[in-house]
């Protein structure tokens, strides 16, 4: 643990001295705190007078049996996470909000809201969020009591009239199908004239159920099953999940193991990066930089196939290090691949800095200011480009970031054209970063066997997906199958971001707003 | 025998028929060379490489089935897309094509000025067949498609005006065959400009914003289906080949070329189409070169930038023309 | 804003996108040109009978459920389900004998649903991935 986190864990012991309130360090991933419903609000606003940078990454609700317990997984001075736990009653399952401390937690809570139940006092959207409108009332579907055999649906309820008053604004809805948009939500604008006023989300189209999905299946099915919450940050739920999995089991990963991780890591974030920066392109109108960015993409999607036998969804990830180890007599072949693609960056660095018509439709459209940014907690290249540095793998190195060296990537200016701009150079470290691994790899097994049954513990990881930090919580009960899944993706984290952004800007400067916090929404609805 | 020879001229050749397989033509080019600055290959597979596919699109889309809305203005709806392109068609019959004009054999004085208006009258019609939509959509792409094309105008007709000046004359038979040099050569500032406003008038990027997908959908096209979809795009298309034909004529000499052997008239029209090929390559190449811009920037550049930038270039056409040419040509 | 006034600073799309004419075209024109594949991609499952020994990992072990033992001259063997299967290749690694092999054909498509098994042949014969 590094300095500023003993101090904040002292802080809270010396605070809660003699308090109900006990504060256990050494515990799931770095300190638990033990709280109940009256206390917990006090714990927080200890931590945020201690450290500004305090944020809530997730929010999990579990079901405990007799009590339902709401953990608050916060995130201190970027190097640890203290877990905030409270139990409430089953029956009565009430809670205070924490919203007016961290507007950033709104959707957290909504979500707990949702899926088990529990009513936080004082939040003020309270609300479907991810099941659909017409769900009956009462069934929560993360208890463990839950009958999801014979639902009997609600009528959708009908679209509420416009409230008097209020003729000039109109209402642009934007979705759930919509060219725009690449996979379905709702977001109604409220435009009066050319200025949008407010953006009402609704999100859960694509909600499958996967982390109740994981309950039913075995640890190793499981990983197959959370590498298709997304379709281009897969490796990245894969290995989160396979680590919660390894500290559980206390697992130690081969190094060559943790190199393949990186590499595969690496190229997840190539793909992502190089599919957004074309469609960013194509939002704003730029159908050659699209197709350009795009047929670069391809020899990425070449190297995924090599390495692992597919060219998205690696399936490279297993809890004990990776399935297939890479040919050394492929490597040359990648590196000319990584190469020709390292040439072609300053066209396209010079294009998003110096280009007129990227730079009229980019500079000061959705400007995040670096205050708000850390108040909403935003994570990934959006917080990043809002001057905040935050970035998992230099804050908490896992596989084999600690050992290979590359730059975090800053920009002040927090708008569109900044967050861009530090997706195109973090495509440049990535490449460094892969020929890097790629020239020290290890030599040795590339995997451990694990038993099918995890002993009962529980563990957080997180990883730095292409989008920003994916948070994984996992509880294990002694058998082969998990207790709970807890899965925060960074879109869901950044969609306050986006509407906090765009209300009060011009309503032709949505999209590219939209497209630069780089929406996936099969994540965000898991 | 004058009657046969009318009615072939305006239906068949340089006339309707022509029109329409040149406009088909020139709808591959465009697709061609845009897909080969992309790096792609573009149409291949109808016809050898892929000739025949605009000709395929075309026949597919009358093949299907054509829905009204309900709330829609249905007779505007039925015909301002057939109205716009024959008028169109029409503003193209003026232009000399192989040597003489489709209708009058000379053209008549001020017919640059009616074809200028034949295509603002084309484009009102666009408008109103969006406008007849009751689709939020197709009321916000007609909007803008009124906003664009009423005030491109102005700077479109300011710039027309530079080689009717130096031609001495605003009929456009005698604008092409009187280029001794073509305009291009005394006049480039007027080329250059005329090319930038064209852009806007055929709303191609970056000024294309009347159907920006990722915005409204498909502007004022978002309700249309079956044939009189088919008819809008071809619209699109003859619009291009129009706004090509008057750079042409003004700018580039008309289809007056080396006349090799034998049917002068058949020289010309080839010259006709080369010249307009080079055009159609040109805009396609500006187009694939910048972002679509917002409406208000769009605004801004035409009334701050593009309308005194037009003044200034007949100002600079009238001094050069008066002074410093008879010196020297 | 007109091309002419951003002048002093020219996009460098102009060069790009001019030079770009002359060049050939990115495109592989699949399908009439074979696409090319690692050797060791995850296509159809290769299944030899002759090593299978009914343990019936494969099936348990499978995410999608979508290998079903079934009954073929008095033994259990796996049948796979190409229409279910997510090709991850977790039945190859189960598998104690290595029975299971994949290959590179990816060219499953078809209009009829009984087309995309992987049966279990009887003996002395192995399915190909034909």
């Amino acid at each position: 643990m590094s300095k500023k986190e003993i101090d904040m864990l002292s802080v809270l012991q010396s605070k809660f001295e003699g308090t109900s309130v006990q504060v256990r360090p050494e515990q799931l991933g770095k300190a638990e705190v033990i709280a109940d419903a009256s206390t917990h609000r006090d714990v927080l606003k200890a931590m945020l007078e201690a450290d500004e940078k305090t944020a809530v990454i997730a929010i999990t609700g579990i079901d405990l049996g007799a009590t339902i317990g709401v953990f608050y997984h916060i995130r201190t001075s970027e190097t640890g996470i203290i877990t905030i736990k409270v139990e409430v009653p089953k029956e009565e399952p009430q809670i205070k909000t924490i919203t007016d401390l961290m507007p950033g937690a709104t959707f957290d809570e909504m979500e707990v809201n949702d899926l088990l139940g529990v009513v936080f006092e004082g939040n003020p959207s309270l609300g479907r969020l991810v099941l659909p409108d017409n769900w009956p009332d009462g069934v929560y579907p993360l208890r463990k009591d839950a009958k999801l055999d014979n639902l009997q649906f609600k009528p959708t309820p009908p679209s509420e009239p416009e409230p008097a008053g209020n003729e000039n604004i109109v209402k642009v809805i934007v979705g759930p199908q919509h060219p725009a948009l690449l996979e379905p939500e709702k977001f109604v604008l409220k435009v009066e004239g050319e200025i949008v006023k407010d953006v009402e989300p609704r999100i859960g189209y694509v909600h499958r159920g996967i982390e109740k999905a994981t309950e039913s299946r075995t640890y190793l099915q499981d990983v197959y099953l959370v590498e298709r919450i997304c379709g281009i940050c897969n490796a990245c739920h894969a290995s989160c999940f396979v680590e919660t999995v390894e500290k559980i089991l206390k697992t130690e990963v081969p190094p060559r193991a943790k190199y393949i991780r990186t590499v595969l890591l690496e190229l997840n974030r190539l793909h992502s990066h190089l599919l957004t920066l074309g469609h960013a392109g194509l939002e704003i109108g730029f159908e050659t930089l699209f197709q350009y960015f795009w047929r670069d993409r391809e020899p990425i999607m070449d190297i995924t196939e090599i390495i692992s036998g597919n060219r998205v969804i690696s399936s490279g990830m297993t809890v004990g290090g990776v399935r297939r180890d890479i040919n050394e007599a492929d490597i040359p072949k990648i590196k000319g691949r990584l190469t020709d693609l390292k040439k072609k960056l300053p066209f396209y660095k010079n294009v998003y800095e110096d280009e007129p018509s990227i730079k009229m439709r980019m500079k000061n459209v959705g400007t995040l200011k670096r205050e708000d940014a850390l108040k909403l907690c935003i994570v990934g290249p959006t917080a990043r480009g809002s001057g905040v540095d935050i970035d998992v793998r230099k804050d908490e190195p896992y596989e084999a970031y600690g050992e290979i060296p590359f730059k975090l990537i800053t920009y002040n200016e927090g708008d569109t054209w900044a967050r861009m701009n530090v997706r195109m150079d973090e495509v440049e470290e990535s490449i460094n970063i892969i020929e890097y691994a790629l020239d020290n790899l290890p030599a040795g097994p590339f995997r451990v066997r694990v038993p099918r049954v995890v002993i009962a513990g529980e563990a957080v990881s997180r990883v730095e997906a292409p989008r920003g930090e994916l948070f994984y919580y996992l509880k294990s009960n002694g058998t082969a199958y998990p207790e709970r899944v807890k899965v925060r993706t960074p879109t869901f984290a950044n969609i306050p971001a986006f509407l906090a952004t765009a209300i009060g800007s011009s309503i032709a400067d949505v999209p590219p707003n939209f497209v630069s916090l780089d929406p996936c929404f099969s994540c965000t609805d898991r | 025998m004058l009657d046969f020879w009318l009615f072939f001229r305006v239906l068949v050749f340089p006339g309707f028929t022509f029109i329409l397989f040149l406009t088909l033509f020139c709808d591959w080019v465009e697709r061609k060379i845009e897909a080969r600055m992309q790096s792609r290959v573009g149409p291949a597979i109808a016809g050898p490489a892929g000739i025949l596919q605009p000709l395929a699109d075309f026949i597919k889309l009358l093949t299907k089935e054509e829905i009204i809305p309900r709330d829609a203005k249905k007779n505007v709806f039925r015909i301002a897309p057939l109205v716009a392109f024959s008028v169109m068609v029409f503003a193209i019959c003026f232009l000399p094509i192989d040597g003489s004009s489709a209708i009058s054999s000379s053209g008549f004085v001020g017919d640059l000025i009616v074809v200028m208006a034949l295509v603002t009258v084309a484009n009102f019609l666009l408008f109103m067949s969006g406008w007849a939509s009751a689709n939020p959509y197709g009321d916000i792409g007609a909007a803008r498609v009124l906003t664009q094309f009423l005030g491109y105008d102005i700077p479109l007709f300011l710039l027309a005006l530079t080689p009717a000046f130096l031609a001495g004359s605003l009929t456009i038979s005698i604008i092409a065959a009187n280029q001794y040099l073509p305009f291009i050569i005394l006049a480039p500032w007027g080329f250059v400009l005329f090319i930038v406003a064209l852009q806007a008038e055929l709303e191609k990027d970056p000024f294309d914003i009347p159907h920006a997908d990722s915005e409204v959908v498909g502007g004022l096209e978002t309700e249309y289906c079956g044939g009189k979809l088919a008819f809008l795009h071809l619209t699109r298309d003859v619009q291009i080949v129009l706004g090509a034909a008057l750079v042409v004529e003004l700018f580039l000499g008309g289809p007056y070329g080396p006349v090799f052997f034998g049917l002068p008239a058949f020289w010309y029209s080839l010259w006709f189409v080369l010249k307009l090929l080079v055009v159609v390559m040109i805009t396609e190449y500006v187009t694939c070169l910048f972002a679509r811009m917002r409406i208000d920037q769009v605004l801004t550049a035409n009334w701050r930038v593009l309308l005194p930038l037009s003044v200034l270039s007949l100002v600079l056409t009238v001094a050069m023309a008066t002074y410093v040419y008879p010196m020297v040509v | 804003m007109s091309k002419k006034v951003k002048k002093s600073h020219v996009s460098p799309m102009v060069k790009e996108v001019f030079h770009r004419i002359f060049m050939k075209p990115a495109t592989c024109k699949y399908p009439f040109v074979k696409a090319e594949v690692p050797p060791d991609f995850r296509g159809k499952q290769v299944f030899d009978i002759n090593l299978c020994v009914s343990c019936g990992l494969c099936s348990r072990d499978c995410p999608a459920k979508a290998i079903e033992m079934v009954e073929v001259e008095g033994k259990r063997r796996p049948l796979f389900h190409l229409d279910q299967c997510i090709f991850c290749y977790q039945c190859a690694e189960s598998c104690p004998r290595n029975a299971i092999k994949s290959s590179v054909i990816f060219e499953l498509a078809s209009t009829d649903k009984s087309s995309l098994v992987v049966k279990p042949e009887p003996s002395h014969k192995t399915t190909d991935g034909a």
